[in-house]
């Protein structure tokens, strides 16, 4: 059959991740698909450039947490140059009294923790298996693809996910009972003294997300994570950046076939009689397929693409009321030379090292966030790439990527005097661990909330189009009626962070849609 | 001293009158007021306009409304019998049900309907937003005509019904029985229009019956006999703008007349005036309820539930289960509720809205319609039809319960004095309204001469 280079079997909006994963998915089921990116570069926040000539680090996101290792395989991404610096990298609690904390067990770790306490040191172990056994309860309904909402499917879901929950034991089910709707400050609180391990426990947690550590429902944005990382035992480091892991994903899809077209923007989803027959460019060009899955904000696919004159008002309304909220800064570092952390052993830089010293110096941290001012203890999740991947810069050289958490999109006075403020306090708050660093500075460039929109397309500089909130979660996301990634335009999906089970690269929302594509497609 | 020092010396705050604003702030610990009441006299005394709450009324504070039409209506009253219609008092029975009965379907009833609701509804996405709005086709609604709408949320259930005249090319007023203000904004995301309540600022009055052509044309609204049903006009009485459509809920020839309510007065004195040849009688809220049950039309939150208003989403219906499926078009545009309504329409109905007749001579009050197993449906609007001389009743009835061969039947209890009986009467469904008179349409509409 010969085809128009206008005419596709597929549309797939948006490179990033999950755009570059469902295109691959239906590229590899043969079908025609066609990839459109606004931007001149493919991967949206998964990005490797230069902080300063040679000194080449992930300008966005930097570790790869929760990809799973069946859609690595699927998309043979080692084939196509994926391959993993460092996989399952420990994490770090920076101490201020150089006993830094293994958040992982271990006699040697263990001990440390001992020299805290000796009771953390026990109730460690048993949290993770509480922890563990949690997310073994949940993890099934937060990461596999939603059934869908017929009651009969519904309630044999819900009756699985009891018996699952019985069988770990009537305690179990009795705690997690207790805690889900709790804070998980509250849950460390209950579990631990060392103002440390709490601190780094509590971060991990809400890295990205824009709750404090005692707002209710963060134990379960807690577990809902855990259960998504223990899919690929993450976090991991890819060599050259997150920019390495969008080159394999796009040589993968290029080599089914997907024609990717980068600085190419969509201006609108082309739908006749609720049924979606392709896009127009900004530049009035008209590609057609019976399919288009996009992978960009829910509301900006249904609203600005679509139009909300094709969808139902109450759907409009529940796309309306997502909140986005940006919470995070990132500051690339270029360094001379490796700064020194007192009490880190050498093979330990390359971690992934956490600052938060406590739930109190978190929660600060927050209060600040919420009246639009910077704490002077800024929580921190710090990589040196460099350490373990070492062609990313000149030799000797290194570089550090910092994200800073409760760092608000708008601050008192404005962005135009706090910049340098940020940067100083940052530096500040990591000096009591690396008293060096400001020595060894090369250069540097800090993202804040606002940059991270304009750079990647995130609204308000939130990570996952959609907070992962309680109520943003599982068949609300991103609204009841589009849990199921299909949407009331029929050919229509949804592919994107923005939908179940949700952001933190884990690639699934990409896979599951093109899989749901295919089997409608096959039974079209 | 003046009085600001000495008002200071009084009183420290807490202010005397709480302020409305502050109830969403936290609330303060009161702190320890410290009164002089002698002060306090001696200022009182002084300038009593200091202790005045002067605030404005916020937005729906006031539940209690008169309309602008209520000392005219009120003087007509001979039984003081009134009623709360959306919030507004208004006549149950002016002279008796009998009386205003008699004028409706022989001469023209004349009615105070100031208490609908009315939106106006401008901007250059007024037409968009309404075609996305209601269920039906807009694409012939042309400049002084008039349609029956009914909208639908996203799961194909009844918000509201009402009546959408179209005044300009982007200016249009919808007519409801219930407020739906949140849920237009609702809807207005994304589109470029302005909607506004305006029932405050529009008085509405209606003369319906056979000779209502006759009374307009006499009071000098001259060609209104070739006002096509479901149309409207500008007239000028007296110096006067109205605006009168030809509709109505009586199932007979009727106008309804839109006006400005410093104006309304004057119309309403005219029509009464003019009419009274003709047997104009003015009428109360009962006998607009028993003629539109003759006419079968259900009215919002009597006989159906909105689908915000219902608790239970079991309890709210579809178009086609209210009897509206003339103002639904599935093949046209895109509208709230379209998809679901689509898979609606492949299913059998729940519930089905009928007009019920139970023979029996008397006025009876009565819920529930049984058959051989058991309650099949409530009447939801019940009344006594002078003309036929049954009960009437609107139902919402199971789908058994209209099956060839289903024997209905209503159970009442009959009082006299101190005896009381307890009756079952025959109940039968009517295949349409009871009342639905060729008049509606005639154009042009009856001239009769005076009597």
């Amino acid at each position: 059959m010969i085809h128009s280079d206008h005419q596709f079997d597929a549309i797939v909006i948006g490179a990033g991740h999950n755009g570059l994963i469902a295109a691959a998915y239906l590229g590899k089921a043969g079908k025609r698909v066609l990839l459109l990116e606004a931007a001149t570069r493919l991967g949206g926040a998964l990005t490797t450039a230069e902080v300063s000539p040679d000194y080449r680090v992930s300008t966005g996101a930097h570790l790869l947490d929760a990809l799973p290792r069946r859609i690595e395989k699927d998309l043979k991404l080692a084939k196509h140059g994926l391959r993993f610096a460092a996989r399952q990298l420990q994490t770090i609690a920076l101490d201020r009294d150089h006993n830094h904390i293994v958040l992982a067990l271990g006699r040697g770790n263990l001990d440390i923790l001992r020299r805290h306490s000796a009771a953390d040191a026990d109730a460690f172990a048993a949290y993770l298996a509480r922890m563990k056994s949690y997310s073994a309860v949940l993890g099934p309904l937060l990461r596999d693809a939603l059934p869908d909402i017929e009651p009969e499917t519904m309630s044999r879901r819900l009756r699985r996910l009891v018996w699952r929950a019985q069988r770990l034991g009537g305690e179990t089910l009795e705690s997690l009972m207790r805690q889900l709707p709790g804070s998980i400050g509250d849950l460390l609180n209950d579990t631990f003294e060392t103002p440390l391990i709490k601190g780094a426990l509590a971060l991990d947690a809400l890295m990205g997300s824009g709750e404090g550590p005692y707002s209710a429902g963060t134990a379960l944005t807690s577990i809902a994570r855990q259960s998504l990382r223990s899919i690929s035992k993450g976090p991991h480091s890819i060599e050259g950046g997150l920019g390495g892991f969008t080159d394999a994903l796009a040589a993968s899809a290029a080599s089914y076939g997907v024609v990717i077209r980068a600085a190419t923007d969509v201006k609108r989803i082309l739908v006749s009689d609720g049924h979606v027959y392709g896009i127009e460019t900004q530049t009035n060009e008209i590609y057609e397929a019976p399919f288009v899955l996009s992978s960009a904000h829910p509301r900006e696919t249904m609203l600005d693409l679509v139009g909300a004159k094709y969808l139902d008002a109450g759907l409009v309304k529940q796309l309306n009321e997502i909140t986005d909220t940006g919470t995070t800064a990132k500051l690339n570092l270029s360094l001379d030379g490796l700064p020194t952390i007192q009490g880190l052993a050498p093979q330990e830089y390359g971690a992934r090292i956490l600052v938060a010293p406590s739930l109190v110096a978190l929660d600060d941290a927050y209060t600040a966030f919420k009246h639009g001012g910077i704490a002077s203890d800024i929580p921190m999740e710090v990589t040196m790439p460099s350490v373990i991947d070492a062609p990313l810069v000149p030799s000797g050289q290194h570089v550090m990527s910092i994200v800073m958490q409760y760092v608000p999109y708008e601050i008192k006075g404005g962005w135009e005097q706090g910049r340098d403020r940020l940067v100083d306090r940052a530096i500040e708050t990591l000096s009591a661990y690396a008293p060096d660093l400001r020595q060894r500075i090369v250069a540097g460039e800090l993202m804040l909330p606002p940059d991270i929109e304009n750079k990647f397309g995130l609204v308000n500089g939130g990570w996952y189009h959609g907070d992962m909130r309680l109520d943003q979660l599982l068949s609300f996301r991103p609204a009841p009626a589009l849990a199921r990634y299909a949407t009331p335009v029929k050919g229509l999906y949804l592919c994107g962070a923005g939908s179940h089970p949700g952001g933190g690269i884990c690639g699934l929302p990409g896979e599951y849609a093109a899989r749901l594509v295919l089997s409608e497609g096959a039974r079209a | 001293m003046s009085d600001d020092t000495k008002l200071n010396s009084i009183v420290e705050p807490p202010p005397l009158v709480a302020d409305v604003n502050d109830a969403n702030t936290t609330p303060r610990p009161p702190p320890v007021p410290r009164l002089n009441l002698a002060a306090l006299d001696e200022i009182s005394r002084a300038d009593p306009a200091l202790f005045e709450d002067r605030r404005a009324d916020p937005p729906f504070s006031r539940q209690v409304m008169t309309t602008p039409l209520h000392f005219y209506v009120a003087s007509e009253s001979l039984t003081n019998l009134w009623c709360n219609w959306n919030g507004y008092t208004v006549a149950d029975q002016l002279t008796s049900l009998d009386d205003e009965y008699a004028a409706l379907r022989h001469g023209a009833a004349l009615a105070d309907i100031s208490p609908l609701v009315k939106y106006r509804i401008s901007g250059p996405d007024a037409l968009a937003w309404l075609r996305r709005l209601v269920t039906g086709n807009l694409v012939s609604l042309s400049v002084d005509e008039i349609i029956p709408v009914v909208f639908c949320e996203d799961r194909g259930l009844v918000v509201g019904d009402g009546l959408l005249f179209r005044l300009g090319d982007s200016e249009f007023r919808l007519v409801t029985e219930e407020r739906h203000l949140a849920w237009f904004m609702d809807s207005a995301i994304g589109h470029n229009v302005r909607i506004e309540d305006v029932s405050k600022t529009l008085a509405a009055m209606s003369l319906q019956g056979p000779l209502s052509c006759a009374v307009l044309s006499e009071a000098g609204f001259s060609g209104i006999e070739n006002l096509r049903c479901y149309t409207a006009h500008w007239f000028n009485v007296t110096g006067m703008p109205v605006y009168v459509s030809r509709s109505g809920n009586s199932g007979d020839l009727g106008y309804e007349l839109w006006v400005d309510p410093d104006d309304a007065p004057a119309f309403w004195l005219r029509l009464l005036d003019k009419g009274k040849a003709y047997g104009v009688k003015a009428g109360g809220f009962a006998l607009r309820e028993i003629a539109r049950i003759e006419a079968g039309i259900p009215r919002a939150g009597v006989d159906y539930l909105g689908a915000f208003s219902a608790v239970d989403p079991q309890s709210a219906l579809t178009p086609f289960e209210l009897g509206f499926s003339a103002l639904v078009d599935l093949n046209g545009e895109h509208f709230t509720g379209r998809e679901a309504l689509r898979k609606a329409k492949t299913l059998p109905p729940r519930y089905i809205l009928a007009t019920l007749a139970v023979d029996w001579s008397a006025p009876l009050t009565f819920a529930a319609i049984r058959d051989g197993s058991g309650v099949a449906g409530i009447a939801t609007s019940t009344g006594f039809s002078h003309a036929l001389g049954i009960n009437l009743a609107l139902a919402t009835l199971r789908p058994a319960a209209i099956a060839d061969g289903a024997v209905l039947h209503v159970q009442a209890e009959v009082r006299e004095e101190l005896s009381l009986r307890v009756i079952s009467a025959a109940a039968r469904i009517l295949a349409g309204p009871a009342v639905l008179l060729p008049a509606r349409h005639l154009v042009p509409a009856p001239l009769v001469t005076r009597r």
